[in-house]
């Protein structure tokens, strides 16, 4: 589907209040020994905040904003039937991807070791696999 | 012809949004945060990455209580959407009769679900219950506080009896709402009775018994009260679901980390079934 919306600026704006947030969460990282601490907690009481929590957070919440400029800027969803022989839409694909990462990861973490790196890798080999076929 | 895109109604979805923020999006960040760390109490934390769900992985504690609230919610299953659409067949479609079975079906879902644990504990026992003092006095060798198979027993046919009615009366709603002409045609076409069953009133049950099934299987995946009240999830550790471990672990043990990672594996693969279940008996339905 074309579009004559204006998507880039929406596109722009969510993009640069990420940045904005993800920056406005380092100045909260606590300082040990003249040592940043990237785990340590950010201070925020019950809800133990920490920068890779809440940075997996704003992550997410970028990529639902992310879907919505794309609706903003395409329409409709854009339902088709794939590989699964389903319908599907774009929020479809995305529940796919992110629930299938999370076993990717947890898979990972059982069979493989602690280090999550190349199951990131292949959450987003997986995610692509899922926005172009499924 | 040319749809119309008005996105302000996604506003008048906002309050629903913020209850939703606050009673399962706060929390559950909560947990994601302390699946991460560990604590002694005092709002103290400290880093421990992905160590609480590797011990999860490998902890055959958690393995066995999956296994064990599987074959629940599937022996469930099995028995309560059956049998809710065959007492829902059965069910009149009029006159006085409709509101007495109404009525009756709609009782067991009044009942709190610890009130339901409390009658079934006393009902099973052997020394003062009806159930196991007669099933004794008849020869059988009932007793479900030292026999995991009768506790499991106990436990199954309490629930069917606390939640058929509602597989029933979901099953009951998809019934009275297929007009008689369908009745009629088939009737014309000569259809036997397992016919009308299979392509008139199962095809019309289809979406009702979506959210039954969706509902039984969540519900039953996530027990708790019911069977901890009866059992105490015993004996030894037969009737241990999910969440009574959890809570085990969470509020006996309070270990915060192991426990917040159990919850975020545990509520992945609801997450997970509940939408295989959605999508397989949504497609049924669309191919139909």
């Amino acid at each position: 589907m074309t579009t004559t919306r204006r998507w880039p600026v929406p596109l722009a704006i969510v993009l640069v209040v990420y940045a904005a947030a993800a920056w406005a969460l380092t100045l909260r990282l606590p300082v040990k020994d003249d040592q940043i601490d990237w785990f340590g907690s950010l201070g925020a009481g019950w809800m133990a905040w920490t920068f890779p929590t809440a940075l997996f957070f704003l992550t997410i919440l970028l990529l639902l904003s992310l879907m919505a400029v794309w609706e903003y800027a395409s329409p409709g969803g854009n339902p088709r039937v794939g590989i699964l022989r389903f319908e599907t839409t774009r929020g479809d694909r995305l529940f796919i991807s992110l629930l299938g990462s999370a076993f990717i990861n947890l898979a990972w973490l059982g069979l493989v070791g602690p280090s999550l790196w190349w199951a990131l890798a292949l959450s987003v080999v997986y995610a692509v696999g899922v926005f172009r076929y499924v | 012809m040319e749809k119309t895109w008005n996105n302000k109604a996604w506003f008048m979805v906002l309050p629903v949004l913020v209850l939703v923020a606050f009673s399962a999006v706060v929390p559950l960040m909560t947990v994601v945060n302390y699946s991460v760390q560990d604590t002694f109490g005092n709002n103290q934390f400290f880093w421990a990455g992905t160590e609480w769900f590797q011990e999860m992985l490998e902890s055959d504690r958690f393995w066995e209580a999956m296994g064990r609230n599987l074959i629940f919610s599937l022996v469930i299953l099995a028995i309560e959407i059956p049998l809710g659409i065959f007492i829902a067949l059965n069910m009149p479609k009029s006159g006085w009769g409709v509101p007495v079975c109404l009525v009756l079906m709609a009782l067991p879902l009044l009942i709190p679900w610890n009130v339901v644990g409390t009658i079934w504990q006393v009902f099973g026992r052997v020394d003062i219950g009806l159930l196991g003092y007669t099933a004794n006095a008849l020869g059988f060798d009932y007793n479900y506080v030292n026999d995991p198979f009768d506790a499991w027993v106990t436990v199954i046919v309490m629930d069917v009896w606390h939640w058929t009615s509602l597989v029933v009366l979901l099953c009951y709603a998809g019934l009275v709402s297929i007009p008689d002409a369908y009745y009629q045609a088939a009737k014309i076409d000569g259809a036997s009775r397992w016919a009308v069953f299979r392509y008139i009133q199962l095809p019309k049950m289809n979406r009702v018994l979506l959210i039954a099934v969706l509902l039984r299987f969540m519900d039953s995946f996530m027990i708790y009260t019911e069977p901890f009240v009866v059992t105490g999830g015993g004996p030894g550790n037969s009737t241990t679901f999910l969440s009574i471990d959890l809570v085990k672990m969470a509020v006996g043990q309070f270990d915060l980390g192991p426990a917040a990672a159990m919850s975020i594996i545990y509520f992945l693969i609801v997450l997970l079934l509940s939408w295989v279940f959605y999508t397989v008996m949504t497609n049924y339905g669309a191919e139909r």
